[in-house]
């Protein structure tokens, strides 16, 4: 559609109400908007609001937000299960024609806006769809650093920079090195020149006596952003351009790491800049010394010389820490590549560890700030390995690195390290107590992993020495609140090392940490509960666990107690190490009818707090994974306390079933599947309230909700079917089935509450709805071929028959149409039985078509013999063989990432898990069922089957079924 | 049952992602961005500094002055030029002597610096009065002359050898059997120079028709001008459009040529034939049949085996390797185990392992990595050679880039071939192999590619950490991959932007290293 200036204007004062503070004009604005996109040419038409000048500023934002927001959902091809429209090509080129020049005019943000904008747009066209692009990127660069004008050349680098990061990261294939080469053909000369230019302008304002900040600062700016073009350009391999200009980069590279620009450097955040050049510089070394180091040697001393002096110089303050950590990356990188022997001159390994090594490690004021501010980020890094991107970390992965090929000097100079430290403490604890915060970290952090899982080990001290001098004062200290950070240091290493610990030792100890739980720092509250949890998770040899129920009852009150105190500790109200520790308690702990009642109203009371406004997903989680265990532990032992747990539960479960607490729905519904599935028939009334909620549409709308809804249905199903067969109910059932199954992503689930269906109720009362099952089933065949519904079909069948018998299944597919099973066994059952998968599974099928072949008088028929013999075939290649042997890859499997993983909002609760059930207990081996069912058969008719056989079996089979009558003592005669 | 099924779905749920690339054949990727790693010499465009028949060569050029004051030589390069045109303007007596001798003294200039003043020349207007001289009739030295001006002025910058488009049409022409040898080659070498500058030109040449008079150029037995087609038809096939290298192998005698080539040359010859037989091999499927049929593997593995040269055993391994690359089943049934070749494949690979070569090192991995690709009995074969030791040992040692083809090599010995009907994705795996190279140290080396930047390295070394966490007896697997801290390695993937990694190393941490709830009862 064409948009005429009243549109505009209308759309104008949607962005206007979209800034609006009162919510209903802002929903209705939006809602409006929503409307608009779906039109063509709405992209452009905001596009156009946003360049025009005669629009207020605030509007053209709201505007660019929204643009870049529409083309985020409908530039790219639409993902399959979307029939939002897409873009038209026609305005795409428009937009693609108009963008550049809007952008590079545009105040600072709406550029970048505008710039993101282009970058989706670049991700999808760029290059082959928008040969333009790069043409005009040039052309105005070069226009920009002619005038000088350095805010528009680093704009339009920028842009470059993040259509050119793809080349960082996707594999190398012919069609991206397609797109390199055409950018490296393009820009690479460009690049080079305006790297050079700028560099000139740096020199000679430096040799003109330093520059002033402010005009030095967008230059330096421009060549950070250049050194990341670099990156991106040489990431896949070595470019010939780069190759043959590699002096060039490198001597203006090396420049801005030895040389000092105090005119930038002193004036406010100058530094920064300065520094993040520096960074890029370090990173494109990085790259260099890793995939061309041969080509990179020339450089190599020279920049090792300028890295090694600049970590030298390089100040304690965090604003140089990212500078800090790709500088001693860099080394690192040099320490373990062949050109290792840098390290091995007379003395430059002890230079390192003091020069380098030591002053990172040492504890910062920054580090007591984090420890003190935000102890979430402090125990992420320090206990987790997110600490990558620290100083601390990064300087032990380079005395590692350097150990590689130097280990004996690198043992050696850090084991009397330590000792200096200790002694330094010593010497002045309360003075000298970063020493030992020193000596702890370095232990930890260099110890090595031990094949064997979560156990570590180090030669740098004698670990059980170590505890009892160094760590075991610190737990005994009576103040669990003096020098925290130490408490924090002893209680990790306690954690780290806890396989080397003999357990009599740690039980002395146990009751300290749990003193320690009452700590008011948060990292060491937190540190004792991990610690605490990961003791219980100790395994000896053999598998068992080394501390059991009996070691924790004589604390378990205690410390129930101080988990649940922790979690009253300001800033740990959502402390999910505590959780979670809660959560291994009540796994491991004896459950006595004494703790049920405190534990279940405190989780109760917290769950309630955590629907208010649900944060943290983790603890969240550990939440009702500690209800879940305690429900599932505390009935395992005494059904009856089934009562306290619907008395305490109902009211929260309810309050986020009927407030529709997301986050939380389907956790509620697992919960009360639990709570129905330790229930003995029949149900209680309060349950029958769920049901107008679970067989409402609505309720299956969301993709999230389904399969815990599926797996509520199915303990309904099977502990209360004759609820559920009141007041249409299961009609109801069976249509939320029917719309699962006709939905290719959803027709496993659909299939779960068939099988529940079929497993849980008599058959007459399935009997008037089965027509209606098998016309619906039929008709998805007809159309969807996929491996998973042809197998969840054949398993849903096959169970039909093993719970109602062959007549039954036989007589019900024949009568929607006559002779239909015989049509559907030939053209379905037999082909596709090989390709089941799975233990229970494969017994079932086999045993289903086994009673198919011995019982049903259909197939007993002279006439159905080649369809005899043919299932038996199958029967014996399902029996016989591997799955790899006999089942092929299906092309139209969906990726597991689509069923499960990260973008799933579905989670399941491993402690609220249903047990697997194997329909067919009273039946041992499959094969055994096979040849003294067919030996039964045979007996009826002597002469009959063996003649079928030797027909219709291939030969392979025919040895196989022999083999098996043999070792079960049978015989087909 | 219902969750079974959901189970059963996710028991293997990296078996795709994982599997596809180990056991896999590798082609190399038709495009490059890097500079082509030939040899030291500029291959791809070459000046001509002596005359293709040798005896033209003045005595006076033989003493060049290299030093020449790079100003003065294009001072007189442009005079030289304008020599030229007054020459080509005279009519009558003496004309040509005056236009050949005009044309001499431009091509001295032209030849005698490393940096010839070609700019000057194209400044003066030297292109169109050398397409004049190139004019049908034209005497055979004045030919001569004029096309080795061009050759030189091709072997400049981009734009300086674009400057030739004129004189295209002539210079093909020339290369038919109507002209004498020398002129011939000459003209070869200007085309040559021009196909090394870029797909662009070389589509031009195509499209005049230089091919099939080049590739006929190759058929004779004389070392020189074969020599040169060879070279200039290797600069003018190499695609990435794979139509020249069809065309090429559809001329009547070229295969036989090769071969013959291969088998009887000496050392300088055989190394562009070879040339010729890496961009046929690399980019036309049907080029790969016919060679794999022939004695050409033969021949190859005769060359790696007695030269040392390495400006010879660059492309004759590089072909050997596209050949086993490319047409697998034929090239399974000439190399398979037991046949006499396949020893001698194998033992003329380790010595390019063994050699100080970077690139022999690193090509010899590849054309293992394919082999290793192939049946139980190749993997078997490559297992039990000197190669594992060495390829072990580079593993752990060697620059980047060989240890990353060493890294598929290792891998690929460790998984069962997939077969038609078990094509899953998921190789299964040869215990014994995957355990001894284990045993044997490798898992290091793998976990530090993981660590690396490169994303395929990333990737190979996912895959067999995979292998080892799967299919380590006991449950050794996730501990030894712990060990050597082969989960801070594929953390590293958390948030990775490349989604194929990112959900293998997430998958792999999760399903080997998950949430130990320590509950089961």
């Amino acid at each position: 559609m064409e948009w005429n200036p009243q549109d505009l204007h209308t759309l104008s004062q949607c962005f206007v109400n979209t800034l609006s503070p009162s919510p209903e004009p802002r929903r209705q604005a939006e809602a409006i908007l929503a409307d608009f996109s779906q039109k063509p040419n709405y992209g452009l038409a905001v596009l156009r609001l946003v360049a025009e000048p005669s629009v207020a500023e605030e509007i053209r934002q709201a505007a660019s937000v929204n643009f870049k927001n529409h083309l985020k959902a409908r530039w790219a091809p639409a993902p399959n299960n979307s029939d939002e429209p897409r873009i038209l090509d026609a305005e795409k080129d428009q937009i693609k024609a108009l963008i550049v020049t809007l952008m590079l005019n545009a105040t600072p943000k709406i550029q970048g806006q505008l710039s993101e904008a282009l970058v989706l747009i670049g991700k999808h066209d760029f290059p082959r769809l928008w040969p333009t692009l790069l043409p005009e990127l040039i052309g105005s660069l070069h226009k920009a650093s002619q005038a000088g004008n350095y805010a528009s050349v680093n704009g339009i680098l920028g842009t470059a920079n993040s259509i050119f990061k793809k080349f960082r990261y996707e594999y190398k294939t012919n069609d991206l090195l397609y797109d390199l080469k055409y950018c490296l053909d393009n820009f690479a000369g460009t690049l080079l020149e305006i790297f050079l230019k700028t560099a000139n302008l740096i020199e000679s304002a430096a040799n003109a006596g330093g520059g002033n900040a402010e005009a030095l600062k967008p230059l330096f700016e421009s060549q950070r952003l250049c050194c990341r073009i670099f990156f991106s350009l040489n990431f896949q391999e070595l470019p010939e351009f780069f190759e043959d200009h590699m002096n060039e980069w490198m001597t203006e590279q090396r420049k801005y790491l030895a040389n000092s620009y105090p005119a930038l450097e002193n004036s406010a955040d100058g530094l920064a800049v300065v520094d993040e050049l520096r960074s890029a510089v370090c990173e494109n070394i990085n790259l260099y010394m890793e995939k061309n180091e041969e080509e990179f040697q020339a450089y190599l001393n020279g920049f090792a010389l300028a890295v090694w002096n600049l970590l030298t110089t390089v100040s304690q303050a965090s604003s140089r820490d990212q500078l800090a950590v790709t500088a001693i990356k860099f080394l690192t990188t040099v320490s373990t590549s062949v050109h290792h022997n840098l390290f091995a001159g007379d003395g430059v390994i002890p230079q390192i560890c003091q020069g380098i090594v030591i002053p990172n490690v040492r504890l910062r004021d920054e580090d007591e700030e984090l420890f003190d501010m935000n102890y979430i980020e402090f125990i992420r890094r320090d206990m987790e390995g997110s600490d990558l991107d620290t100083r601390r970390r990064i300087a032990c992965e380079l005395l590692k690195g350097i150990a590689t090929n130097y280990k004996p000097q690198v043992t050696n100079l850090v084991s009397v390290q330590i000792q200096n430290l200790l002694t330094s403490f010593a010497a002045n604890p309360s003075e000298n107590w970063k020493d030992k915060d020193c000596a702890i970290y370095l232990v930890v952090s260099l110890a090595t992993k031990r094949a064997g899982g979560t156990s570590v080990t180090t030669d740098l001290v004698d670990v059980q020495n170590f505890f009892g001098t160094v760590i075991v004062p610190e737990l005994q200290s009576q103040d669990v609140n003096g020098y925290p950070m130490l408490k924090a240091g002893a209680l990790k290493f306690f954690t780290m090392f806890r396989n080397h610990i003999p357990k009599p030792m740690t039980l002395q100890f146990f009751p300290d940490l749990i003193r320690f739980l009452r700590a008011e720092s948060n990292v060491v509250h937190s540190y004792a509960a991990s610690c605490i949890e990961k003791l219980l998770l100790v395994k000896d040899e053999g598998g068992q666990a080394r501390y059991t129920s009996v070691d924790i009852s004589p604390v378990l009150p205690q410390l129930m107690t101080n988990l649940f105190e922790a979690l009253k500790v300001p800033e740990s109200e959502e402390n999910q190490y505590v959780m979670k520790c809660i959560m291994r308690v009540l796994g491991v702990a004896d459950i006595s009818r004494e703790i049920v009642g405190p534990c279940i109203t405190g989780l109760t009371s917290i769950l309630n707090k955590a629907c208010e406004n649900p944060k943290n997903p983790v603890f969240n989680h550990y939440v009702f994974e500690s209800v879940a265990v305690l429900v599932k532990r505390a009935c395992g032992k005494d059904a009856s306390l089934i009562s306290i747990f619907e008395i305490n539960l109902f009211p929260s479960i309810q309050k986020i079933l009927v407030e529709d607490v997301q986050e939380f729905y389907p956790y509620a519904l697992q919960l009360l599947a639990q709570l129905v599935e330790l229930n003995r028939p029949p149900i209680p009334q309060s349950y029958m309230q769920i049901f107008p909620m679970l067989l409402s549409p609505d309720s299956w709308r969301k993709a999230s909700n389904v399969p815990a809804l599926v797996r509520l249905l199915q303990a309904f199903l099977q502990k209360a079917p004759h609820e559920l067969n009141q007041e249409g109910r299961l009609r109801q059932v069976l249509e939320i089935s029917n719309k699962l199954v006709s939905a290719r992503s959803t027709d496993e689930q659909g299939f779960y509450v068939l099988n529940t269906v079929v497993e849980s109720l008599d058959f007459n009362v399935i009997a008037p709805y089965i027509g209606q099952i098998w016309s619906a089933l039929f008709t998805v065949l007809q159309s969807r071929q996929t491996g998973k519904f042809i197998k969840c079909l054949l398993i849903f069948m096959s169970l039909f028959l093993v719970k109602h018998g062959s007549t039954n299944l036989v007589d019900s597919v024949n009568s929607i149409q006559a002779n239909l099973f015989l049509m559907i066994l030939g053209q379905f059952w037999i082909p596709n039985l090989t390709l089941i998968t799975g233990v229970i599974e494969t017994k079932l099928t086999a045993v289903a078509s086994t009673r198919l072949l011995c019982e049903s008088q259909m197939l007993l028929d002279a006439a159905a013999v080649e369809h005899w013999g043919k299932l038996l075939n199958n029967i014996v290649t399902l029996l016989s063989r591997t799955e790899q042997d006999r089942v092929e890859e299906d092309p139209e499997m969906p990726e597991f990432s689509e069923n499960v993983g990260y973008s799933a909002t579905f989670i399941r609760l491993h402690n609220a898990g249903k047990t697997e059930d194997d329909p067919l207990k009273d039946i041992r081996d499959a094969k055994e069922f096979l040849v003294t069912s067919l030996a039964r058969l045979s007996a009826l008719s002597p002469g009959r089957y063996p003649q079928i056989i030797s027909q219709y079996v291939e030969p392979t089979n025919q040895a196989e079924l022999l083999r098996l009558c043999n070792s079960y003592n049978c015989q087909i005669v | 049952m219902a969750d079974d099924t959901t189970a059963s779905h996710r028991r293997d749920p990296i078996k795709s992602s994982v599997g596809s690339v180990a056991g896999q054949r590798r082609r190399q990727n038709a495009i490059t961005v890097g500079k082509e790693r030939r040899e030291s010499l500029v291959r791809a465009k070459r000046l001509c500094r002596v005359g293709t028949n040798g005896d033209s060569v003045d005595p006076l050029d033989s003493e060049m002055i290299i030093d020449e004051e790079q100003p003065i030589l294009e001072a007189q390069t442009s005079a030289a030029v304008e020599e030229l045109k007054s020459a080509a303007a005279h009519q009558g007596k003496g004309a040509w002597q005056k236009r050949v001798s005009a044309l001499r003294e431009l091509r001295r200039l032209l030849s005698r610096s490393e940096f010839p003043p070609v700019d000057a020349a194209l400044k003066a207007g030297a292109v169109p009065l050398l397409v004049q001289c190139l004019s049908f009739g034209s005497p055979d030295e004045q030919l001569l002359e004029a096309a080795w001006c061009l050759t030189n002025i091709a072997a400049g910058k981009p734009e300086e050898t674009k400057a030739l488009l004129p004189a295209l049409p002539l210079l093909i022409a020339y290369l038919g059997e109507k002209s004498s040898a020398p002129v011939a080659e000459q003209c070869a070498w200007a085309i040559g120079n021009v196909a090394g500058e870029g797909e662009e030109l070389r589509n031009v040449l195509l499209s005049q028709g230089a091919l099939p008079p080049l590739a006929r150029m190759m058929l004779p037995d004389k070392g020189s001008t074969v020599r040169t087609a060879a070279w200039a038809l290797s600069n003018l096939i190499k695609g990435p459009n794979p139509k020249a290298a069809n065309e090429l192998i559809r001329v009547e005698g070229v295969l036989d040529a090769i071969i013959r080539h291969l088998r009887k040359a000496d050392d300088e010859l055989a190394t562009e034939v070879a040339w010729v037989v890496v961009y046929l091999s690399a980019l036309s499927n049907i080029a790969t049949s016919m060679l794999v049929k022939s004695d050409v593997l033969q021949l190859l593995v005769e060359r790696l085996a007695t030269s040392n040269s390495l400006q010879l055993l660059i492309p004759v391994l590089r072909s050997l390797g596209n050949l086993i690359a490319g047409d697998s089943q034929t090239t399974h049934a000439i190399i398979a185990p037991g046949n006499e070749i396949t020893g001698n494949i194998i033992e003329v690979l380790v010595k390019c392992l063994r050699s100080e070569h970077r690139v022999l090192k690193k090509e010899a991995a590849w054309v293992l990595s394919n082999i290793a690709a192939g049946s139980i009995e190749h993997k078997q074969l490559i297992y039990s050679s000197e190669a594992v030791p060495l390829l072990i040992r580079l593993l752990s040692t060697a620059p980047f880039d060989i240890r990353k083809e060493v890294a598929y090599v290792l891998g690929n010995l460790c998984v069962s071939p997939i077969t038609p009907t078990e094509g899953d994705g998921k190789p299964s795996l040869i215990l014994e192999h995957l355990v001894s190279l284990v045993v044997r140290g490798c898992l290091p080396g793998f976990i530090d590619l993981v660590s690396s930047v490169d994303t395929e390295a990333a990737r190979v070394g996912l895959q067999f950490m995979e292998l080892v966490l799967r299919g380590m007896p006991n449950g050794e697997g996730p501990k030894l991959v712990e060990k050597e801290n082969g989960i801070e390695a594929m953390e590293r993937f958390q948030f990775h932007e490349n989604e194929d990694l990112r959900i293998m190393a997430n998958s792999l941490v999760d399903k080997y290293f998950g949430e130990d709830y320590g509950l089961d009862d």
